[in-house]
């Protein structure tokens, strides 16, 4: 009993979760909980009400979508990482599994959760950037979608808005992208010091399309634009590499703590970036 | 023969399936209130306010206590056990941890300000957010290199100082003359960083006052139950046969858990107060701020070599933080376990070392697993490293060239401490065929050919562990005499139990102790229980601390036990006519030597009750007490091995592989053995590679409350360890056995440290400081590149 004193409410269904939502301002959805419950028994958050959407049966899927995935809300971590269809269609994010939390913990805590929570230094958000993620908000007034890019504004900070619910999250088909995680952390599976998710469309050769995407270095995971424009429409060697990895690290303006100070971050940046453009690049057709 | 097997641990069973009984398991038959704690948020501060009226209102709440209160009820404070001492014969400024703040004055993060008591846990948190507090903010300084600064602010400004005492050991002028004539002097800055145990079970104390008996209870997560008596006669004033204090079993402790914290002696005052047990469980944020600190020192190190690498002396001159207040052993490290043992493995002939203890507004610095040891052992092996890439002598050949041979045993060293037994080389050549250490430098000449960043690592130390004897400890500094007790009690149908005055907290004593017991009894192991953790059960006790069980209590429980052999053979020979010493003891039967005449030990336990047909002089019954004062401490010694890899862009550290070997005398049992070197060597390695303490350098704030910001290794980020064992008899307790339980955290921060170093000395890095993150060692190849330009 650590947490200050709160309201209790089970959704049965996405409707009753959306109901409640709207009946309720003052509540916070409760889905996996792994960050909120552990701020909220340290007191540093106190919603005066919870929305559990764990009993809801139907929104912990990971289907195909023509060519890409949809992913319920509710699919936990753990089932995700090890999801064969995942692993086809987003191998990045299979990748940046590899460096997501703990097992415990991502035994139960779950992706939508994850990228609704929008810690600065989380890899989900980043990945789905990366690969052009759309999300499905709901509220009692119907649905509508954004796009990852948009999706993440600021520390815990989301374009989610009051009595909206996060319900699915889209992946497109890959086709011949390349791609590539990397990511530095003082332990591994704990929160990053930084983190770039790389996808890379290669045509004759050249850079069609590039998305470079970091996390831990700003107060959103962001892509990294004059990394990026560096790539584009040239074929990718080591002057180019190194061209993206200089850009990157320019296009951030990282903050120094007890973990990381900024110039560090900088070049961590242009290590990471060095690294999954290049492997990316590999991955490309 | 149980000793020397590795016979499973008796009780695994219990806490594999999740059957120990930790504090926050106890029932009583009474309901139990809880304690919530008001704790101060800055570092230092004054208390203008305390208004509890609106928390001592609200539901559930049985009452709300300040320091107010504490000082009108004539509380006291926690004496240490080993009060510091300033060997230059000054009065040491001495302020020892207060329970609660009574002086309106706070010290430091985490200082408790007021105590709730409620029904449930829930209304105690609930009502320890109302009570209001007013601070008013002063300057704080938790940097121990500051301590002494002219600016920096003072902790007790009625000392004057923010200096505890200084002491001095060893040959100064020898020394002084040894570095002036040297051909080559080596000098590294080295700060020790600040860590604590992180034990798996947060502390959690309960109290309870029986009105009717006018009897106490407490039970607490301590690893010396009988000491804790001692501290309430100070603290609450409460005599040590008024007090029963259970440990039960004890979720890790390293030291961390010696200690009389606020929170013990709080819960027993408001059971007193609301006659209503009362229990406390930390919270993981709660113990990480609040469980005492660790290690903390700044050292700035010379070492003088002749022109073969030989080293010919050492000064060192150290900080060593005490933190806010004097916790009760902190000056066991500082006056006894630091010093002594600054010759490490090596012969060297002239040693000094001045030590200036100092307060910051920071958590007490107190004992954890090593305490002393491995600040000195990283503070000698961080020179010799350096000095041998400076000399370009191979650093595993310039130690060689330095270590103790086993001739010179008993080893005296510069600093006045005999080494009764070891083979250092013989450790030494083990190590080296273990790591094939030969192949390991052409592997790393090799990657670093293709830009590959590969170190190789060593440390050699001894450790003093085993404490007493009483009279040399005493001579240290303790006031508690280190020895310790053991009751083996023969139950007349021949089964035993033993009590012990250690305290297992993880150590596996239910296994190795019967071990002992069963071989001097010649019974079946599964005939003895062991009961430890209780004062109203075992006669006295001193604890499990500084790798001592073993050669004392473990030492007690077999005097005992062939005290209980001696008297049992009297009776025997008296019931089976023959003298006692045509008798032997083995599979449960006393047998006349050279016959088949047997007689069962449960017969003459039986008879040794109930029978009147006994020797004249034999007094009925069959239990025997020891008090066992060790002849010496032990010294058990090791050298450690590893090889690290430094990514040369992220500068991530991995550690590919670890190498032991260990001389701990006689092994009770070759699995705990390797349990205690494992454990050891992770937290060694969570020091070297990522735990610290972390404070804000400027508002004093403290970083490291919770496991997010405060790492502690996993078992995917260590490898699998290499361990082999040399022998040399201990020659201080009749087993011949040395402590095993602290060599891992004393030579793993110095070992890796020496890899990162061997790694990345071609680049121009010197030293360092740990934990040794990525952006540590990024930033000292970047500093190391801006001074080669």
């Amino acid at each position: 009993m650590k947490p200050a004193r709160f309201r209790y409410l089970r959704a049965e269904s996405v409707d009753d979760a959306l109901q409640a939502l709207a009946d309720n301002p003052d509540a916070q959805i409760l889905a996996g909980g792994q960050s909120l419950i552990a701020m909220m028994n340290l007191r540093l958050v106190k919603p005066a009400c919870l929305i559990d959407i764990n009993r809801i049966w139907n929104i912990g899927y990971i289907d195909e979508e023509g060519d890409g995935v949809a992913i319920g809300t509710l699919a936990r971590h753990n089932d995700v990482k090890h999801s064969p269809l995942i692993r086809e269609r987003c191998p990045l994010l299979t990748e940046a599994y590899e460096s997501i939390a703990h097992h415990t913990v991502r035994n139960r805590g779950t992706l939508g959760g994850n990228l609704c929570h929008a810690d600065p230094s989380s890899e989900a958000p980043a990945v789905m950037i990366a690969v052009g993620a759309t999300l499905e908000l709901m509220s009692v007034h119907g649905k509508r979608e954004v796009g990852a890019e948009d999706f993440f504004l600021g520390t815990y900070e989301t374009a989610r808005r009051q009595g909206e619910m996060l319900t699915e999250i889209r992946i497109p088909g890959r086709g011949a992208d390349g791609w590539a995680f990397a990511e530095i952390s003082n332990r591994h599976g704990d929160f990053a010091i930084a983190v770039i998710a790389t996808t890379l469309r290669l045509a004759n050769g050249r850079c069609e399309v590039a998305r470079v995407v970091a996390s831990g270095v700003g107060e959103h995971a962001a892509r990294l634009k004059p990394a990026e424009d560096a790539l584009i429409g040239r074929p990718i060697d080591d002057a180019r590499i190194d061209a993206a990895a200089a850009a990157a690290a320019g296009a951030v303006d990282p903050h120094s703590d007890s973990h990381a100070d900024a110039a560090y971050r900088r070049d961590a940046i242009a290590a990471l970036t060095r690294r999954t453009v290049s492997r990316a690049a590999e991955r490309c057709g | 023969m149980y000793v020397g097997q590795a016979i499973r641990r008796r009780e695994d069973e219990r806490f594999l399936r999740g059957r120990g009984r930790f504090v926050e398991d106890i029932t009583l038959d009474q309901p139990i209130a809880h304690a919530a704690f008001v704790r101060s948020p800055h570092a230092h501060a004054a208390v203008t306010r305390v208004d509890t009226a609106q928390a001592a209102a609200m539901p559930g709440v049985l009452a709300v206590l300040t320091g107010a209160d504490w000082t009108a009820a004539g509380h006291g404070e926690a004496e240490g056990v080993w009060p510091v001492k300033d060997m230059s014969g000054a009065e040491s400024r001495t302020a020892y941890r207060p329970l609660i703040c009574v002086d309106g004055v706070i010290r430091c993060v985490g200082e408790i300000v007021a105590m709730v008591v409620a029904e449930d846990r829930h209304q105690a948190l609930d009502a320890a957010e109302a009570v209001e507090v007013t601070y008013e903010e002063k300057p704080a300084n938790t940097v121990t290199a500051r301590a002494l600064d002219p600016d920096t602010p003072l902790v007790h400004p009625g000392f004057g100082t923010n200096e505890v005492m200084v002491t001095e050991h060893g040959l100064k002028a020898e020394t002084e003359a040894a570095l002036a004539n040297a051909h080559h002097v080596t000098e590294v800055v080295v700060p020790t960083n600040r860590v604590t145990a992180a034990s798996m079970e947060p502390r959690a104390y309960l109290g309870h006052y029986d009105r009717v008996n006018d009897r106490y209870t407490v039970w607490t997560t301590n690893q010396a139950p009988h000491i804790v008596r001692r501290y309430f006669t100070k603290s609450l004033h409460i005599p040590e046969h008024k007090l029963r204090v259970i440990a039960p079993d004890v979720g890790g402790g390293f030291g961390m858990k010696l200690y009389h914290y606020p929170e013990e002696g709080l819960v027993l005052w408001g059971a007193i107060v609301c006659d209503r047990p009362v229990r406390w469980v930390g919270t993981r944020s709660e113990c990480l701020l609040g469980d005492t600190h660790a290690r903390d020192h700044y050292t700035v190190g010379r070492m003088g070599f002749d022109e073969n690498g030989k080293i010919l002396g050492v000064k060192f001159e150290t900080l060593a933080a005490f933190g806010a207040y004097e916790s009760q052993w902190q000056a066991s490290i500082t006056n006894a376990y630091h010093f002594t043992m600054l010759s490490c493995a090596y012969d060297i002939p002239a040693i000094h070392t001045t030590v200036r203890a100092v307060y910051t507004n920071a958590t007490p610095v107190d004992a954890y697993r090593g305490a002393g040891r491995p600040e000195a052992v990283y503070q000698v092996e961080r020179m010799i490293e350096n000095g041998a890439q400076e000399m370009g002598i191979d650093p595993l050949e310039l130690r060689a060239r330095n270590l103790i041979p086993p001739e010179k045993f008993p080893y005296q060293t510069a600093l006045g401490i005999s080494y009764d037994s070891g083979d250092p080389p013989a450790l030494m050549e083990k190590t080296k065929a273990l790591a094939d250490y030969d192949a390991l430098r052409d592997e790393q000449a090799k990657l670093r050919a293709e830009g590959q960043w590969m170190g190789i690592g060593i440390s050699a130390f001894f450790d003093m562990a085993g404490a007493g004897p009483v009279k040399m400890m005493n001579d240290l500094g303790a006031k508690v005499g280190c020895y310790d007790v053991a009751s083996v009690r023969v139950h007349p149908d021949g089964r035993i139990t033993v009590f012990a005055g250690s305290h297992s907290h993880g150590q596996g004593h239910e296994t190795t102790w019967s071990q002992i017991a069963a071989d001097r009894l010649g019974c079946d192991i599964d005939h003895i229980d062991l009961v430890e953790g209780d004062t109203d059960r075992v006669p006295m006790g001193i604890g499990t601390w500084g790798s001592r069980s073993l050669s004392t209590a473990g030492m007690a429980v077999y005097t005992a036990a062939d005290r209980v052999v001696a008297k049992a053979k009297r009776l025997a020979a008296h019931m089976m006519e023959c003298a006692p010493e045509d008798l032997d003891l083995a599979d449960g039967e006393f047998t006349v030597k050279g016959t088949d005449r047997k007689l069962s030990f449960a017969a003459v336990a039986n008879a040794s009750y109930h029978s009147g047909d006994r020797p004249p002089d034999l007094e009925i019954g069959l239990e025997e007490t020891s008090f066992f004062d060790p002849a010496d401490c032990t010294y058990p010694s090791a050298i450690h091995l590893c090889v690290v890899m430094v990514d040369p862009e992220t500068c991530a550290v991995t550690l590919r592989n670890y190498w032991a070997v260990d001389d701990v005398g006689t092994v009770i049992n070759p699995m705990v053995l390797h349990g205690q070197v494992h454990g050891g060597l992770v937290q060694g390695i969570g020091q070297a590679l990522m735990e610290e303490c972390a404070y804000d350098a400027e508002s004093g704030q403290y970083l490291s409350g919770t496991f997010m910001d405060y790492a502690i290794p996993h078992a995917e980020d260590v490898p699998s360890f290499g361990l082999d064992a040399h022998f040399t008899r201990a020659l201080g307790n009749p087993l011949g056995a040395k402590g095993a339980g602290e060599s891992g955290t004393i030579g793993a921060p110095a070992c890796i440290c020496n890899g990162v170093t061997d790694a990345l000395w071609h680049l121009g890095v010197r030293q360092i400081t740990q934990p040794m993150t990525p952006r540590k060692i990024w930033r000292a190849i970047e500093d190391a590149k801006r001074a080669s330009h």
